[in-house]
C-alpha cells in the first residue's frame, strides 16, 4: 500500500534524502505561498461579503482549502525528489547468509524452516539477486562459513552466532564490495543476542542486514525447562535443592513429572500441575546430595506424546559433592538439655564435626570432639589434648581453623574485647556462620548488644534484660520458612508447614528483638500463655563473605524427647541448621568458573580467590590450575592476578574435547602451600540448539533496523529482490528520484478540490 | 451431629491432647520419708535443669501407693535428699538447677519425657510391668537418663533386674571401670568408695546385705555406647545426700555422693 501511494517502498524513503531539484530557493516558496494566502483572503471575501450563506467560517473554511492548493501547486513546481545510493549493477556482492544450525531442522507443520530457506530462495529471491549482483552464500553456525551450492546446507550445526558470524561476513567487506547481507534466520542465538561491537562494526560499514525470520514466533505444543539452579557445591549427603524454571504452550492445567536424575538413577521426582501458557513457571525440587564425588544431575521433564520440541525438556548440571567435614565449635555456657541433644542430633552426620568447650563449673571446662586425628597444630601433652584447653580461641588462626560457631548460653562478657572481634571477623573476612542460641546468658541477657560482634546478629537486640522466659511456646514457619532448607522436615511445602505447628511446643524462648534489614525470620514463636505476642524465633542473615543465625530457644529439645523415637524432626532440624551455617564456608583457596556447564562452547575461564592462614586476600602467590579431563591428559595453567580484585586470580582455557573436566587448584607463597581446591565443569555439544527455538523475531527486527535493513516474513521475502537495490554499502551510485508523480499527490489535489466541492454544494452556493 | 457438640467435642479433645503434652506443676508429696517438709523459697523459680524422682509401685505393698496414706519405698529419704542433692549441684556446678525436684510417673502420659534426667531409690522393691517398663524404654531411648541407688544384696538386685528386663530384655548391665569418664567428668570419683546408709553405719558397716557386701557401680549402654541407666547397687548416695548437713553422717562418703550425682548428672548432659 505504501509503495502504491508514495511510489517508492519505505526503506528508500528511510535511506534516501528529500531534495528539490528546481534549484530555487525555499523561502520564495513560502512568500508564494503567503502571497497566495494573502490574495485568496482578499478574493474570498470580497466575493462573498454581503452574501447571507457565506458566514465567517465557510469563508475561512474556503480559504484554507484553496491556500493548500496553491501550496500543493507551489511544493511541485518546486520538484520534489528523493535522492539515494543504489548499487551498482553487476558490480556489488550481496552475502546471503542461511542459518545452519540444528534448530532449522524444527518442523514447523508444513515444512522445517531449512526446507523453507531453500524455498524462499529457489523461489525467485537468489535469481533476482544474481541478475543484478554477484551473490555469495555462506552457511552460519558459530561461525560463517562459504558455500556454493544451497545443497551445502545440513542444518546440523551445534551453535548459532549471529553476532560473530555477521561480523566475519563484514570482515570481508574491507576487501570485497559487499552491498548488502540478507539474513535467513530463526534468530535463535546462542550467545544470547548480537552484541554491540558487532552492530557498531556493521553500522560502520553501513551495510544494511535483511533478515528473513523463519519459524513460528510461538510453539503450539511444548515444555521448555529454561532453567534448573542448583547449588555447585555441596556437603556429603546433605539435602539440596534443585529450582526448575520451564515454560509451556498448550498444555495449560495438565499434569507432568518433573524428574532428576544421576546417571541412570532417579534421585527425586515431582508432580507438577502446568500454569498458564507461556508462564514462567519455577518449582522446587529436594533430593540428597548422596556420597561425595562429582554428580552430573540431569533435571527433565516428561515429554508429551505430540510435542513439537522434546528436546528442550532436559538440562544437565553438575554438583560437585565435597568430601571435606567442616568443623563447629560449639561454645556452651552452662549444662543443659539444649547443648546434649543438640549434640545428639548431628552425631550421626558425617559431614559435620562438632568440637564443644562447655562450662561445667565456675572453673572447669569440659571439652569433647578436639584434637581430631592427624591435628599437629595441637600436640598431644602427657596424652592430653592441648587444643582449646584454656578455652575460646584467643589465636585468630585458631579459630579461623574452624567453618561455623554456635554460641549457647554464653554471656559476651566471658570473651575478651579481642574475642568477641575475632568472632565478627570469622564471618566478615573468614566467611564463616556463627549460631547464637537462646538461653538465659544469650543475646540481650548475655550483654551481646553490646559486645564488638553486635553487627553480625540478624536482630537489634533489646535494650534490656530478663528476655528469656522458661515458658511454653508454639511454632510457626514464616512463608520464606516454607519454602527453606533449613526448616524443611517434612517433603512437601503445605505438609511442612503443617507438621511444624504440630512439633511439641518449645520449652523456653527468648525475644530477639527486631529482625535487621537483610535478615530472614524462618520461624515465629507464639507464647502459650500470657497472651504474648509473636516474635521471631528463627532469623538468618548474610554478613561479610558469612553468615549469622539467631535460633531463640534453649528449649527445642522437646522436639526429641516428646515425640517417638523413630521421628528425626529434631535431628533434621539442627543437621540442616548447622549444614547451613557451614556449607559455604570457603577455604583459603575457592575455585569456581562462571558456567560449569558449557553447552556447544570451548572456552572457560578459571578463576581462584586466594587467602592467607588469617583469611586476608593473598596478592603475591604462585596460583596453578591442574586440569584433568576425560581422555585428557593433566594440563598445569597458571592464573594470573586479576587487576582490580586483590587476591583474586584468573586464567582462560579451552575445553579440548566434550566430557568432564576436574580442576585442581593450587597456590603457593614460596615453598609452602597456601591451600587447595577443587571444582569441575563440563563441555557438551549439541545442546544450545535444543532451547528457545521458537523464532526470536524482536532480534531479527532489531538487527535489520539498527543496520538500515529490513525485517521480512518468507512469503514477504521477494519484494527484497527490488528493496536490496538500495544501499549506502559497497559500489553505489547516486539517483533521484521524482516525487511530484506519486499518486498520493494526485490523491491530496482531488481530496482537496472535492472537499471545496462538497461544501460549497451543501451550501448551496456552487 | 449439631455444630455445636461438635465444636465442644473438638474443644474437650484439644484440652486433653493439651494435658497430655503439657509439663505438670511441680507438687510435694506428704508421704515421704521426711514428711512434709518446708519448701524452698524459690522453688517456683524455673531452671534450665530439673532432677526428677520416679514414682514407681511397690513391689512390697498390695493394691500399690494409691490405697495407702504413706507413699512407697519411691519415696526414701524424699524431699530431703533431693533438696541437698541439687543444692550440691547449684553450688558447685555452672547447672541451672530447679531448687525442688519433680515427681514423675510411669503413667502413660507425656509429662514423663519433660524430666530427662529421673533417679529412682530403692529399685529392689519396684515392680515394673510391661506397659511401664515399654515407656520407660521410650523414655530412655529418647535421650533420657535413669540413675538408680539404694538397693541391696542379691534379692534385691533379682528384684531390680526382673524390674529392668521389662525395659531392656535383651541389653547387658555391666560393671564401670574406674576409667570410665563418668568418673572424672567433674570431679573425680573412686569408685572404690562405698557409699553406705545411716543404717548400715549404725550398724557398724558400709554394707546392708550379706549376700553382696561390694559397692557396685553399673550401668547399661546403649548402641552408642553411653550410659543410660546408672546404677548404684549396695550404696546409699540418697541417705548420703540426705544427712550430707549431718555431723554424724562421713563427710567422705557424702562428698563421694554429691560429686557423683554430679557426676552422673554432667554425664548426662554431655553425652
Amino acid at each position: 500500500m505504501f509503495e502504491f501511494l508514495f511510489k517508492y517502498p519505505l526503506s528508500i524513503y528511510r535511506q534516501g534524502t528529500f531534495i528539490f531539484l528546481a534549484g530555487w530557493p525555499l523561502w520564495l516558496m513560502g512568500l508564494g505561498i503567503l502571497v497566495a494566502a494573502g490574495a485568496l483572503g482578499f478574493l474570498i471575501w470580497r466575493q462573498a461579503s454581503g452574501t447571507a450563506r457565506m458566514g465567517v467560517v465557510r469563508r475561512a473554511s474556503i480559504w484554507v482549502l484553496q491556500t493548500a492548493l496553491a501550496a500543493l501547486l507551489l511544493f511541485l513546481i518546486w520538484h520534489p525528489a528523493l535522492s539515494v545510493s543504489t548499487l551498482k549493477p553487476q558490480q556489488n556482492i550481496v552475502a546471503v547468509v542461511i542459518d545452519d544450525s540444528t534448530s532449522m531442522t524444527t518442523d514447523d507443520e508444513t515444512s522445517t524452516r531449512k526446507e523453507k530457506a531453500v524455498k524462499v530462495l529457489d523461489g525467485g529471491l537468489l535469481k533476482a539477486l544474481q541478475e543484478k549482483f554477484q551473490v555469495r552464500l555462506y552457511r552460519m553456525s558459530d561461525h560463517a562459513e562459504r558455500i556454493d551450492k544451497l545443497d551445502q546446507l545440513t542444518a546440523n550445526a551445534t551453535a548459532t552466532h549471529i553476532g560473530e558470524s555477521l561480523k566475519q561476513v563484514a570482515a570481508d567487506a574491507s576487501s570485497l564490495p559487499i552491498g548488502a547481507m540478507i539474513l535467513l534466520s530463526d534468530g535463535s542465538d546462542n550467545t544470547g543476542g548480537v552484541d554491540l561491537e558487532t552492530l557498531s562494526e556493521i553500522r560502520r560499514q553501513r551495510i544494511p542486514v535483511h533478515t528473513i525470520g523463519l519459524g513460528k514466533e510461538t510453539m503450539s505444543r511444548d515444555v521448555e525447562i529454561s532453567n534448573v539452579d542448583v547449588a555447585a557445591r555441596a556437603l556429603p549427603e546433605s539435602r539440596l535443592a534443585a529450582t526448575v524454571s520451564f515454560h509451556q504452550h498448550g498444555y495449560t492445567g495438565q499434569k507432568a513429572k518433573i524428574t532428576l536424575r544421576e546417571g541412570s538413577r532417579i534421585v527425586a521426582n515431582q508432580d507438577v500441575t502446568l500454569k498458564a501458557e507461556g508462564t514462567e513457571q519455577v518449582e522446587t525440587v529436594l533430593f540428597n546430595a548422596g556420597a561425595a564425588g562429582v554428580k552430573t544431575l540431569e533435571a527433565s521433564i516428561d515429554p508429551f506424546p505430540n510435542e513439537e520440541n522434546p528436546r528442550n525438556n532436559r538440562v544437565t548440571r553438575l554438583v560437585n559433592v565435597d568430601p571435606r567435614k567442616p568443623r563447629i565449635l560449639y561454645m556452651e555456657g552452662e549444662p543443659r538439655w539444649e547443648f546434649k541433644f543438640l549434640k545428639r542430633a548431628v552425631e550421626d552426620d558425617k559431614t559435620l564435626d562438632v568440637a564443644s568447650i562447655l562450662r561445667t563449673a565456675p572453673n572447669k571446662l569440659y571439652r569433647q570432639g578436639v584434637c581430631r586425628p592427624g591435628d599437629t597444630a595441637h600436640p598431644q601433652v602427657n596424652g592430653k589434648c592441648t587444643e582449646m584447653e584454656d578455652g575460646f580461641p584467643t589465636k585468630i588462626e585458631d579459630l579461623f581453623a574452624f567453618d561455623g560457631i554456635i554460641f549457647g548460653s554464653v554471656d559476651a562478657p566471658y570473651l575478651t574485647k579481642n574475642q568477641q572481634d575475632m568472632v565478627k571477623q570469622f564471618v566478615d573476612r573468614r566467611g564463616g556462620g556463627v549460631l547464637f542460641l537462646g538461653g538465659k546468658d544469650s543475646l540481650s541477657d548475655g550483654g551481646w548488644a553490646k559486645s564488638a560482634a553486635a553487627d553480625i546478629l540478624p536482630t537489634t537486640l533489646p535494650d534490656r534484660k530478663n528476655t528469656y522466659s522458661f515458658a511454653g511456646a508454639d511454632v510457626e514457619l514464616t512463608p520464606e520458612g516454607r519454602d527453606s532448607l533449613i526448616t524443611r522436615i517434612e517433603e512437601d511445602p503445605n505438609k511442612n508447614v503443617e507438621r511444624w505447628k504440630k512439633l511439641p511446643y518449645i520449652r523456653t524462648f527468648q525475644d530477639p528483638g527486631d529482625p535487621k534489614l537483610g535478615a530472614v525470620v524462618l520461624a515465629n514463636f507464639i507464647p502459650r500463655e500470657g497472651g504474648g505476642a509473636k516474635r521471631p524465633l528463627l532469623v538468618t542473615m548474610n554478613y561479610g563473605r558469612g553468615r549469622t543465625a539467631i535460633f531463640a530457644t534453649g528449649g527445642s529439645w522437646r522436639w526429641q524427647m516428646l515425640q517417638p523415637v523413630a521421628d528425626m524432626s529434631h535431628e533434621m532440624f539442627y543437621r540442616q541448621l548447622l549444614r547451613w551455617v557451614v556449607s559455604d564456608t570457603p577455604r583459603h583457596i575457592t575455585g569456581s568458573t562462571p558456567k560449569t556447564l558449557l553447552a556447544d562452547e570451548s572456552h572457560v575461564r578459571l578463576r581462584a580467590e586466594v587467602r592467607d592462614k588469617t583469611f586476608l586476600p593473598a596478592s603475591d602467590a604462585i596460583v596453578e590450575a591442574h586440569i584433568n579431563g576425560d581422555g585428557v591428559s593433566e594440563q598445569v595453567v597458571n592464573m594470573t592476578p586479576e587487576p582490580l580484585e586483590q587476591g583474586v586470580y584468573g586464567a582462560d582455557w579451552t575445553a579440548p574435547q566434550t566430557g568432564s573436566y576436574i580442576v585442581e587448584v593450587v597456590a603457593k607463597r614460596g615453598s609452602e602451600e597456601i591451600g587447595k581446591d577443587t571444582f569441575t565443569f563440563r563441555r557438551e555439544d549439541g545442546i544450545a540448539e535444543n532451547f528457545h527455538v521458537e523464532q526470536n523475531r524482536e532480534l531479527l527486527e532489531k538487527l535489520s533496523a539498527e543496520t538500515g535493513g529490513q525485517y521480512y516474513k518468507p512469503g514477504d521475502a521477494q519484494k527484497l529482490g527490488k528493496d536490496i537495490n538500495y544501499s549506502q554499502a559497497g559500489i553505489t551510485v547516486r539517483e533521484t528520484r521524482d516525487l511530484w508523480d506519486m499518486p498520493a499527490i494526485f490523491l491530496l489535489f482531488l481530496g482537496i478540490r472535492g472537499a471545496e466541492w462538497l461544501l460549497r454544494r451543501r451550501w448551496g452556493v456552487i | 451431629m449439631r455444630l455445636r457438640t461438635f465444636f465442644l467435642i473438638s474443644l474437650a479433645a484439644l484440652g486433653a491432647w493439651g494435658v497430655l503434652l503439657a509439663q505438670k506443676p511441680f507438687k510435694q508429696y506428704a508421704g515421704g520419708e521426711d514428711g512434709d517438709i518446708a519448701l524452698p523459697s524459690d522453688y517456683q523459680k524455673p531452671a534450665e535443669w530439673i532432677s526428677a524422682r520416679l514414682r514407681y509401685r511397690d513391689a512390697f505393698r498390695r493394691g500399690g501407693f494409691r490405697g495407702f496414706r504413706r507413699e512407697g519405698a519411691w519415696a526414701t529419704d524424699y524431699p530431703l535428699g533431693d533438696r541437698h542433692l541439687i543444692t550440691g549441684v547449684q553450688r558447685l556446678t555452672r547447672i541451672h538447677a530447679r531448687s525442688v525436684e519433680q515427681t514423675v510417673e510411669l503413667d502413660g502420659t507425656d509429662d514423663l519425657y519433660n524430666w530427662p534426667f529421673l533417679y529412682a531409690v530403692e529399685v529392689g522393691q519396684w515392680t515394673i510391668d510391661e506397659k511401664e517398663g515399654a515407656q520407660l524404654r521410650d523414655f530412655l531411648d529418647r535421650g533420657g537418663f535413669l540413675m538408680v541407688d539404694d538397693f541391696h544384696g542379691l534379692n534385691q538386685w533379682q528384684i531390680f533386674a526382673e524390674g529392668i528386663r521389662q525395659v531392656y530384655p535383651d541389653r547387658q548391665i555391666e560393671d564401670l571401670t574406674a576409667s570410665e569418664p563418668i568418673f572424672h567428668i567433674l570431679s573425680e570419683v573412686d569408685p572404690k568408695v562405698q557409699v553406705a546408709g545411716l543404717a548400715a553405719l549404725y550398724r557398724g558397716r558400709t554394707y546392708e546385705q550379706e549376700s553382696d557386701p561390694y559397692p557396685r557401680w553399673r550401668a547399661i549402654y546403649d548402641e552408642k555406647k553411653r550410659i543410660v541407666v546408672a546404677i548404684c547397687h549396695n550404696m546409699d548416695l540418697g541417705d548420703a545426700w540426705e544427712h550430707s548437713d549431718e555431723v554424724s553422717y562421713p563427710a567422705d562418703m557424702a562428698v563421694v555422693a554429691h560429686r557423683a550425682l554430679q557426676n552422673y548428672a554432667m554425664y548426662d548432659l554431655t553425652h
